[in-house]
């Protein structure tokens, strides 16, 4: 039998205990020795609730010689320096998303792992999901006709637990609502759909560049031709969070609630119907298992990842693209009459 | 006092109120806003605008230190749970006070006579009364601390807004929730008075309290000055729905009966108690316990893995009815707030705030509508 991977993880905030642990936890094919985080206590906390043998660390550098690879999960500013550290070291790196906040620090990691021959996979977890490869199946047997169009919305009123709050600085998250959700979107529609060749961005960002609402029309130039796109995504409200692909021949769903399922609407006979697909052989376990199951895999075999660092940098290009050419929402019931009111006017009778 | 150079910290900054000041100074190009966060997930509507995002708590005066910074004015629309508003509120007074903060807006509530303010409280004379609700009476008792450390010093305002709505408030969110699932009556014809509060207007008012010295030390009724009655309210709702939503009507009689006919002391407490149970509020504030939202995670999860015939199986032994499980000839009894909310007779009288204060609500109950669906169909409540 093959010795077990061994694995560090780097920063013990939210993601790591949701959902990296108990991924690992039940992955037979790792063997986690660290946990490593600043606040040294609270990677303790982890290993004593989740009850583990494996070392707390408050400095990722003093295990890197433990270990064959880490998963990344600090917050997004520090993603490049600890990634190129880990590389340095010669262990492979799955980092969380995004891989960086600039494209060309993402594309300069990607190319150092290239050179060292490590495997650097970047955490888009709703890649391992079932609908993403049914979906693929769908559009590529033609099930849906010829495709006209998509309409993805996500949106719920924010309440991610973050340790460490990094998401509502700029610097340090590198946007808002499309750096957080929008890489898992982006990344999706172009792996169905192909390059983005045309945009229309707008958000609601009031000067901190943190945007909490945006609206992306797209024009993918792939494999079914010109195929356009709206994307929507919001952090303050609900939205249908769902994709929805239009064909000639048919529609195609996928929700966010059941993401195995692919729901195909259509119509026998002139009455609307709906299918329910589901993949019938796929591995059990959370995407975030299957992704760790990917990664472990290409360090046996040195192969690709499902997603590698190439796909993060041409999303990552994307959204620099969008952040550099943003319109902004109009907001009238925010706008009329805001004005303060002064004693010569305004309020004042 | 000459405000707009000034840092001002608001605190309750992510909630709706709050929020809403949080962009207004923005418009007005106040300098530099500090916004106390107790919890940073919460602050996503605010994180877009360049506002300082300082962690803190009510309940901990160090924290507050902190977080107020060299701000010399203080908006305090912050609040807690009902048994913190108090402490929390002197709290911020005191932090302020030590601080030499030249003005403090306290945000009270008309609420303070209780959730049916009683006639004779139509203006700010009426003597404070104890209601028994935990939420109004540490309302009263804060706005007792508050005019408390005005005698000390402290410049102070304190603003009475009744039922403040717009763009982002659960009044109507939760309404149009509530209408599309059959959950709403008209209650006596729906004639009980809402004393709405247009939030730009209240904006208006703490501005207003901000720049004349007059109100320092007193308090004032903020509404929007309309006649607007629940069923307005209400049926400005309805009108945006498609399809429109129905309604009866129910009579506070029929309400009684019907809850006389219930059930037994043992059983209709039991019943009660699931009843707060399953409601947003004490969902959210159970979600706070660490613990508890690890569990209640845990719990969804699996009940959501199970199939669908065993799902209501359970719902149905826990008592949970799906909101459409109800018979279409069934009427809707609206819970005992709503219908002690929506059972006044009293509009307050605004007339002090306009003698003193010089305020004039700016936008009327159709303006205001008129936002609030702009926003609503944004949103995609609509």
């Amino acid at each position: 039998m093959k010795e077990p991977i061994r694995l560090a993880i780097l920063g013990c905030g939210a993601i790591t205990r949701s959902e990296h642990i108990p991924a690992v936890n039940a992955y037979p094919g790792v063997q986690l020795l660290a946990l490593v985080d600043t606040d040294v206590s609270r990677a303790n906390e982890l290993i004593q609730s989740h009850g583990m043998s494996c070392q707390a660390f408050a400095d990722y550098r003093e295990v890197l010689g433990q270990v064959d690879a880490v998963i990344n999960a600090l917050p997004n500013h520090l993603h490049v320096s600890s990634n190129m550290d880990c590389l340095r070291a010669g262990r492979h790196v799955l980092c969380e998303k995004p891989l960086a906040i600039t494209a060309a620090e993402a594309r300069s990691c990607t190319e150092f792992a290239e050179e060292k021959k490590l495997v650097l996979a970047v955490g888009m977890n709703r890649r391992f999901a079932a609908s993403h490869s049914l979906l693929k199946l769908v559009l590529d047997e033609g099930l849906l006709g010829s495709i006209q169009s998509y309409d993805f919305q996500y949106g719920v009123a924010f309440d991610w637990r973050s340790a460490s709050g990094f998401y509502f600085d700029r610097t340090k998250a590198g946007g808002g609502a499309l750096v957080d959700f929008g890489v898992h979107m982006l990344d999706s529609v172009i792996d169905w759909f192909g390059p983005v060749t045309l945009f229309d961005y707008q958000d609601d960002d009031w000067g901190s560049g943190i945007e909490a609402n945006l609206l992306l029309d797209v024009k993918h130039a792939g494999r079914f031709g010109d195929i356009p796109g709206h994307l929507r995504i919001s952090r303050t409200f609900a939205l249908k969070n769902r994709i929805q692909v239009r064909g000639t021949a048919a529609s195609a769903e996928i929700s966010v609630h059941d993401p195995e399922v692919v729901v195909i609407h259509s119509a026998i006979g002139g009455a609307p119907v709906s299918q329910m697909l589901r993949l019938g052989k796929f591995p059990g376990g959370s995407s975030y298992w299957r992704q760790l199951d990917n990664f472990v895999h290409c360090i046996a075999n040195r192969s690709k990842p499902e997603v590698d660092g190439w796909q993060a940098v041409r999303v990552l290009e994307l959204i620099e693209n969008c952040y550099d050419h943003k319109g902004r929402i109009a907001e009238p019931w925010a706008e009329s009459g805001a004005e303060i009111g002064t004693v010569n006017g305004g309020v004042r009778k | 006092m000459n405000w707009r150079n000034e840092t001002v910290f608001v605190t309750g900054a992510t909630g709706f109120i709050g929020g809403r000041v949080c962009e207004r100074l923005m418009q007005a190009g106040v300098p530099k806003v500090r916004a106390l966060v107790h919890g940073m997930h919460r602050a996503a509507r605010i994180a877009r605008m360049p506002v300082e995002l300082c962690l803190g708590d009510l309940q901990e005066p160090e924290s507050l230190r902190q977080a107020l910074g060299d701000a010399k004015v203080v908006i305090h629309c912050g609040l807690g749970l009902p048994s913190t508003i108090v402490r929390g509120t002197e709290n911020m007074l005191a932090v302020a006070h030590a601080a030499g903060v030249k003005r403090f807006i306290h945000v009270s509530t008309a609420a303070i006579y209780g959730i049916t303010p009683p006639p004779g409280s139509e203006s700010e004379d009426a003597p404070l009364r104890w209601t028994g609700d935990p939420y109004c009476d540490n309302k009263a008792a804060a706005e007792k601390v508050v005019l408390r450390y005005g005698k000390r010093g402290l410049p102070v305002v304190i603003l009475r807004p009744s039922i403040v709505w717009g763009p982002y408030s659960a009044w109507s969110t939760r309404l149009i929730d509530d209408l599309r699932a059959g959950q709403v009556a008209f209650i006596e014809g729906g004639r009980g008075a809402c004393n709405t509060t247009y939030v730009d207007n209240l904006i208006d008012a703490m501005v207003l309290g901000l720049e004349d010295d007059r109100g320092l030390n007193q308090t004032f009724f903020i509404t929007d000055g309309e006649r607007v009655s629940w069923g307005d309210f209400i049926r400005a709702h309805m009108a945006l729905m498609e399809p429109p939503p129905e309604v009866g009507e129910i009579s506070r009689d029929e309400i009684e009966a019907s809850r006389g006919r219930r059930s037994g002391l043992l059983l209709g407490s039991i019943k009660a108690a699931a009843q707060v149970a399953r409601s947003r509020e004490f969902r959210q504030m159970l979600m706070q316990i660490p613990l508890t939202e690890r569990v209640m995670k845990k719990a969804w999860h699996w009940v959501h893995s199970l199939p669908p015939e065993k799902r209501e199986r359970l719902r149905r032994r826990l008592g949970v009815q799906r909101r459409a499980a109800k018979s279409p000839d069934a009427k809707f009894i609206p819970d005992a707030v709503t219908v002690a909310t929506q059972s006044t007779t009293v509009f307050f009288s605004i007339e002090k705030a306009r003698k003193v204060l010089g305020y004039e609500p700016r936008v009327g109950f159709a303006e205001g509508m008129k936002r609030v669906e702009q926003w609503l169909r944004y949103a995609a409540y609509l």
